[in-house]
């Protein structure tokens, strides 16, 4: 028995050593250095007493224990650390203890204060994974290099993420029935006696792929922590556009027609509200080559109405930049983190 | 920009930050709730302060977005001072240098005038003198630096950031074409749609005195200070203690003539020049038109002292 008492005494006394040592890497923290340690000592006191009477209690509980057999050990020690956790003896104990009273006290007296090292991690979850997740962006955007025609668009894409950072997809914008002519036509035609030639759109659509380079995360008032990141897209689809026929428009109409859209680069921002809700703004250029109407009127009613002549030969390169802000929401909405804390 | 595209840049820029707001209140997973050892502790620990009670010297670059006729190049400073982290007040000064657009040298080439459009463009090409440009734009503005974070770039850099909104007044030093009364007498003749259509009549002699009076006008320039609001958003890397890459979006709306056409007048059906009081045969505050301007900036932040605090 006292052989058992001498190694009871031993581990406790090598365990609370390697607890005081704690390395950096442990990361432990002093009373010292919490915000509210000043002005909160009478509680500080009151916790420490009943915590130490509540140790006291254990250290009788697991001294028992040391007297019976292993599995009696065992059982003992367990029930001593239920105890432990019922009656308090750690910070957390206290924090979710049933006694209203017992709550109250704590909520006004402020938070106990107590060397615990358990619960902190020296590398710390990321806060949302996305790998093996379907993404879905509803969205709204306008071009931000057009002055002739307002695009506003609204949108929607679809991304599935293969990693962490890395998605396929693809996405809609439509146009039609959002674009607004600008004033700036009208003054130019009719002051400079120049016709501009605007482009309608009806919707572009685009396959492609999300990498994220650059993430971290903002505290707002040293309270909310939103996570967010940067994201590069990239990728290939269509526009399907059509000149504003004001050359020759008693005759020329223009039906919609396809035109490829490459590389489309896009840079954006995404703030994480919750692990499946985030907000995200983006600037996208889609270039593609577009027929303008031509310049030229064909002499007679004839060559006026003979559709080869009413696009221009060559083709002019265009830009189209699109700002967008949106929501994006993912599914599942829960995930699984494939290694614990 | 016109007038639904404002509306609705507007609206999603509210319902983007409505749904930041709403959202935030109720995003428990956000909050930092812990209930352990670090119940009531900061959100972060030693985080470096690079606002408070420092003063920012920023030389700064920027290009106007969405131009019509000349985009504008801006040179710059900006000079602050923080109350706390979050709060701050800043003055800046840009030099503009004025850009052509595309659409300004197609009007150059292509451009064409008749008797109606006289006082317009009496040379298409000396469209460039007659054009609106941007001297210099100059302000005060309150800095709220409601986010402050820090980013992992590929996993190997750690860049402190902060997220900040501004406010404030923007003072806009305009140079337009000269005012040009209807009637009004330049070298001897009155530049017109009448006065062209009458000249043409009279002769070769006479129309070359309108026509001189006209292209008189076309390089009259005038100077004013157009009051603006601005605002904006912008986003801080730091380097160092002392050195942070901002970016910066800022919109600075006022009315401007940027054509230094005759837009203005009593018709609002615009009957196709077919109408009389439309155009009004003026050049002059009446031609200016709403302009959404904005514009992207790019600057190096230095904070003085060198050195920072850090929190407990």
């Amino acid at each position: 028995m006292t052989k058992s008492r001498i190694v009871a005494c031993l581990a406790l006394a090598l365990c609370m050593q390697v607890s005081a040592n704690a390395t950096a890497q442990d990361m432990s923290f002093d009373l010292e250095e919490t915000e509210s340690a000043g002005g909160k000592a009478e509680a500080s006191k009151k916790g420490g007493k009943k915590g130490q009477a509540k140790v006291e209690a254990a250290a009788d509980a697991n001294a028992e224990a040391t007297t019976d057999t292993a599995t009696d050990t065992a059982a003992e020690t367990e029930g001593a650390e239920e105890a432990g956790a019922e009656g308090g003896g750690s910070l957390i104990g206290d924090l979710a203890a049933d006694d209203p009273a017992e709550a109250k006290e704590a909520t006004e007296a402020g938070p106990k204060l107590s060397e615990v090292s358990e619960e902190i991690y020296a590398v710390q979850q990321v806060y949302a994974l996305r790998n093996n997740r379907i993404e879905l962006l509803p969205s709204f955007g306008f071009t931000l290099n057009d002055p002739f025609v307002t695009h506003a668009n609204i949108g929607a894409g679809l991304n599935y993420w293969i990693t962490n950072v890395l998605a396929v997809g693809a996405n809609l914008n439509w146009y039609q029935g959002l674009e607004k002519e600008s004033e700036l036509n009208f003054h130019v035609r009719r002051s400079a006696r120049l016709g501009t030639r605007p482009t309608e759109f009806q919707f572009g659509a685009s396959l492609n792929m999300t990498y994220v380079p650059v993430y971290g995360k903002f505290s707002m008032f040293g309270r909310y922590i939103f996570q967010w990141d940067a994201y590069l897209m990239g990728g290939v689809g269509v526009m399907r556009t059509r000149p504003v026929p004001v050359v020759d428009p008693q005759i020329r109409s223009f039906d919609y027609s396809y035109k490829i859209s490459i590389l489309n680069p896009a840079i954006g921002l995404r703030v994480f509200l919750t692990k499946w809700l985030t907000v995200f703004a983006e600037l996208r250029t889609f270039p593609y080559l577009e027929k303008l109407e031509s310049l030229d009127v064909g002499l007679g009613e004839t060559a006026r109405a003979d559709k080869k002549g009413w696009l221009d030969k060559d083709s002019t390169l265009v830009f189209n930049v699109v700002a967008s802000v949106g929501l994006t929401v993912y599914f599942p909405f829960g995930f699984d983190y494939k290694l614990p804390k | 920009m016109n007038t639904a595209s404002r509306w609705l840049f507007a609206l999603g820029l509210g319902l983007a930050v409505a749904g930041v707001t709403v959202d935030a209140s109720t995003a428990e997973a956000q909050e930092v709730q812990v209930t352990g050892p670090l119940a009531g502790a900061p959100a972060v620990r030693k985080m470096r302060i690079y606002r408070d009670g420092r003063f920012q010297i920023q030389p700064e670059f920027g290009a106007t977005l969405v131009d019509e006729f000349v985009r504008t190049m801006f040179v710059g400073a900006q000079i602050g001072y923080h109350f706390t982290d979050w709060l701050g007040i800043h003055a800046f000064f840009d030099y503009g240098v004025p850009l052509a657009t595309d659409l300004t040298d197609q009007v150059t080439e292509r451009g064409q005038r008749t008797d109606y459009n006289a006082l317009s463009l009496p040379d298409p090409s000396k469209f460039r003198d007659q054009i609106g440009e941007m001297k210099f734009l100059t302000g005060v503005q309150a800095t709220f630096i409601p986010l402050r974070g820090k980013l992992s770039l590929f996993q190997a850099a750690f860049v402190d950031t902060d997220f900040y909104l501004f406010g404030g007044v923007a003072f806009a030093s305009v140079e337009e074409r000269a005012d040009v009364k209807n009637g009004s007498t330049v070298v001897g003749a009155t530049c017109g749609p009448a006065t062209f259509r009458d000249a043409r009549a009279d002769g070769q002699g006479r129309f070359n005195d309108v026509n001189d009076a006209c292209i008189t006008t076309q390089g009259q320039r005038s100077t004013r200070l157009a009051i603006a609001p601005t605002f904006g958003v912008g986003l801080s890397l730091y380097f160092t203690e002392y050195l942070a890459m901002t970016l910066e979006y800022r919109a600075f709306p006022f009315k401007w003539n940027t054509s230094g056409t005759d837009e203005g007048g009593l018709s609002k059906e615009r009957e196709r020049d077919t109408s009389g009081p439309f155009p009004d045969g003026s050049i002059d505050s009446s031609d200016r038109t709403s302009q959404f301007n904005q514009m992207f900036k790019l600057g190096f932040a230095f904070y003085l002292p060198f050195q920072g605090e850090l929190t407990k």
